[in-house]
């Protein structure tokens, strides 16, 4: 550390025992000269105290949780848990094949793309609505936002007691002749959720739309005005592949804050939950937390991350947003 | 990373405390128990479960307590507060795995075979009883849940929450009803003259979407037909009365339609609430903590308790010991923790609030009755007289580790089956079905119990 510090504080010589290095990438790139210049003087010990954050905050519970999944622990042996005893791979056995973690792992993905798939066409109509300046616009801009800023934990309070049987939903519908049914339990419960957290997420990908359309250049809506584009191809052709970008990022966290979503159905529906909103999270927290196994939902979390990670990866590199440098990423 | 779930991280987070402290633990306190304790300088930390119905007078309280046991030992106490057994286990998770934490825990008296399971808790002696005012001092029913077996206790009790039924004197009056029902059938017979739904007044008030209350309804009816559900080491929901439990229990909906047919999305609250409004002839599973809201309501005056039906439906008379199964034994009972390292502080603590005085000034203020036999012996009010009848003709549920986990599918039996209610009737083939992953899944955490 202490020998990177000096070298970093004289960058010429260092820039001449690296050149060797990186060599084959300096000639090639010629007209990336500025960015392998910067590149070779990152002073990237600076990152020691972060990476070590890191690497306890993250690393070693990922690791510990690793552990956890191989031991049987569970409240008899929690005490002493280090010496619970060590079962190999039954614990991912029994979650594959004896608990609902296959279900729970479809209910949550199924739900967090209905959720985005309804949510990206209304984030971009609110974000169009409000881009051009009428009176009252700011007034408008805050009050979408409000279902962003609240808490999930008010949210699912507020929802469910609109929700339950006979309250103002109910009463609402019935006064235009509609039974509804339950909302709270039943197959209906699973749309019910997907509701509450269009409603409460739909402002976050109205936010990045927003910072998209901002970044389009007003030269850019005069060109298109001056070759006669209406509105709906200035949109097509003009407007949307600024937005590029932004959605697939919405996309990406929407999807990862919804299938690790707990507090809106943990608050909607209560536990034990009703089969058809056994997610994910739900099953993991009864799991440690109310049957006491907590090697079994050690192996729970896992299976899911391993399952996340692979398409979260492919996607990643397919839409390079884990690549700053690289240009079209985002715009 | 961001998947790992929350229960994950916490566990992990917790054993990495334990990674940290583990050099911790060690020696305990050891010392007599004649004289008062001497604690100056020293700060006993207690966590209780926050009360939502009076939150200003539990914090009146916690002071109150604080100068008392400062007069007496010279220490501290820091009262720490959780809202849901959720809450509080994950404190007691961490401070098992850490060997730090509060020195004194309040549990509820069903979760404390799974606190006891975890070995976190000081199982007291002959001289540890001593210190807290000797066995002898607390209703002996209460000490039921204590621990597994006479010589093997941990739980000190200290207050009694039975549950018992409340009922509406002018509707039982106008119904033609002289006294309240003793038996299950009997009681749905009443329940039927006092319903007319075109008032909105229900026979029953109950809530079937409560995390708690279905289990007891169906473990007191289960208990009372002769099967106590947990028989050594082996599970008994595939048993005919429990089926028949679910039946009665579905039925008041269903077949007999003496509850509001909104009361499948409802908690115990809102059936609360209902009677307080005097839509209701019976509100069922309350306990003596409802006083405060029902004195305040249009039936105040108006209401009585009662004990609930001990004879088991389909019955005509209480069979065997059913007629001491009136309530699953209820209330909190206060634990010391193994790590800590003033025993003999948090023992002068218990001995204090365990007192006489100290236990009818805590059932004045919150409605909970006194663990105390003097104090509840001492009880004059004609309200809570079958309410502290019925402490003493509570049950314990069984004492295993896997209490939690057959209470939990007890209760999704009915979670999964209020679609089917919310229609009108529940199908039998579904309900044996639910019945069976119930006894499955509770069997299997019974295995791991007695392993």
């Amino acid at each position: 550390m202490s020998t990177d510090s000096l070298t970093a504080g004289k960058p010429s010589r260092r820039k001449s025992s690296h050149a060797a290095t990186p060599g084959p990438q300096s000639p090639e790139n010629a007209p990336q000269r500025r960015k392998g210049l910067s590149e070779r003087n990152r002073p990237l010990w600076m990152l020691i105290p972060g990476g070590l954050l890191m690497v306890i905050i993250i690393v070693v519970p990922l690791l510990l949780g690793i552990f956890m999944s191989g031991l049987d622990l569970d409240q008899y042996s929690l005490r002493k848990w280090v010496s619970a005893p060590f079962i190999g791979v039954q614990n991912f056995v029994e979650a594959l094949t004896a608990s609902p973690l296959l279900h729970a792992i479809w209910l949550s993905v199924s739900y967090s793309l209905l959720a985005m798939v309804v949510t990206i066409p209304l984030g971009i109509a609110g974000a169009v609505a409000t881009q051009n300046a009428f009176k009252g616009r700011a007034v408008i801009r805050s009050v979408f936002l409000i279902p962003y800023v609240l808490p999930s934990f008010v949210v699912a309070t507020v929802w469910r007691t609109m929700f339950q049987p006979g309250s103002v939903i109910d009463s609402a519908l019935h006064s235009v002749g509609i039974d509804p049914g339950l909302w709270l339990n039943g197959p209906q419960s699973y749309w019910t959720l997907i509701l509450v957290q269009i409603w409460a997420s739909w402002p976050f990908v109205y936010l990045l739309a927003l910072s998209g359309l901002q970044s389009v250049d007003h030269e850019v809506h005069e060109a298109s005005a001056l070759d006669g584009a209406l509105w709906w191809n200035k949109l097509r052709y003009v407007v949307f592949p600024y937005l590029k970008g932004p959605l697939a990022l919405a996309f990406l966290i929407g999807m990862l804050h919804h299938i690790n979503n707990f507090t809106l159905p943990f608050v909607l529906f209560g536990v034990p939950a009703p089969s058809d909103v056994e997610l994910l999270p739900i099953l993991t927290y009864v799991t440690s937390f109310q049957s006491f196994r907590f090697g079994l939902s050690a192996a729970m979390a896992f299976i899911s991350l391993i399952l996340i990670a692979i398409p979260l990866f492919v996607y990643l590199r397919a839409v390079k947003l884990d690549d700053a440098e690289t240009p079209g990423g985002k715009k | 990373m961001k998947f790992a779930s929350s229960a994950k991280f916490a566990a992990v987070a917790v054993a990495a405390a334990l990674a940290l402290t583990a050099c911790g633990g060690g020696s305990t306190s050891s010392g007599g128990s004649a004289g008062p304790v001497d604690g100056k300088g020293k700060k006993l930390s207690v966590l209780v479960n926050s009360n939502a119905n009076y939150p200003a007078q539990q914090k009146q309280w916690f002071t109150d307590i604080a100068a008392k046991f400062k007069a007496q030992t010279g220490a501290d106490v820091e009262f720490e507060t959780f809202a849901t057994a959720n809450d509080e286990l994950t404190r007691i998770q961490t401070s098992v795995v850490s060997g730090q934490g509060p020195d004194v825990y309040s549990l509820g008296t069903t979760f404390t075979p799974t606190a006891y399971a975890t070995k976190a808790f000081v199982t007291l002696s002959d001289d540890d009883w001593k210190k807290v005012g000797g066995k002898d001092r607390f209703n002996q029913a209460a000490l039921g849940i204590s621990g597994p077996d006479a010589q093997h206790q941990a739980g000190i009790p200290f207050v009694s929450r039975p549950f018992v039924m409340a009922y509406n004197k002018d509707l039982l009056k106008a119904a033609g009803i002289d006294k309240p029902a003793t038996s299950w059938d009997e009681l749905a017979v009443q329940a039927k003259k006092m319903t007319n739904p075109g008032t909105g007044t229900f026979g029953l008030a109950t809530g079937y979407k409560d995390n708690f209350d279905p289990w007891k309804f169906i473990w007191a009816m289960s208990v009372q037909a002769g099967n106590p559900l947990v028989d050594g080491k082996s599970l008994k929901l595939d048993d005919p009365t429990v089926k028949k439990a679910y039946e009665t229990y579905f039925g008041w909906l269903t077949k007999d339609k003496v509850v509001d047919p909104a009361s499948v999305g409802w908690s115990n609250s809102n059936a609360l609430a209902a009677f307080a409004s005097g839509k209701a002839g019976y509100l069922m599973m309350t306990t003596s903590s409802s006083v405060p809201t029902l004195e305040k309501s249009v039936v105040a005056g108006k209401y009585a308790y009662a004990t609930m039906p001990t004879t088991a439906p389909g019955e005509t008379s209480p069979k065997g010991d059913a007629a001491n199964a009136a309530s699953i034994l209820s209330g909190d009972n206060v634990v010391v923790a193994d790590y800590s390292k003033q025993k003999d502080l948090a023992f002068a603590y218990i001995n204090l609030i365990t007192s006489k005085d100290e236990q009818l000034n805590y059932q004045k203020i919150f409605g909970d009755l006194p663990a105390n036999a003097e104090a509840l012996k001492s009880l004059s009010n004609p309200t809570l007289q079958p309410v502290a009848d019925t402490a003493a003709k509570s049950k314990a549920t069984p004492f295993t580790g896997a209490w939690g986990d057959i209470q939990l599918a007890l209760v999704n039996v009915v979670v999964q089956s209020i679609p089917d209610l919310s229609k009108g009737s529940v199908d039998d083939s579904s309900l044996q079905a639910r019945l069976k992953d119930a006894q499955t899944k509770g069997q299997a955490s019974l295995d791991r119990a007695s392993k």
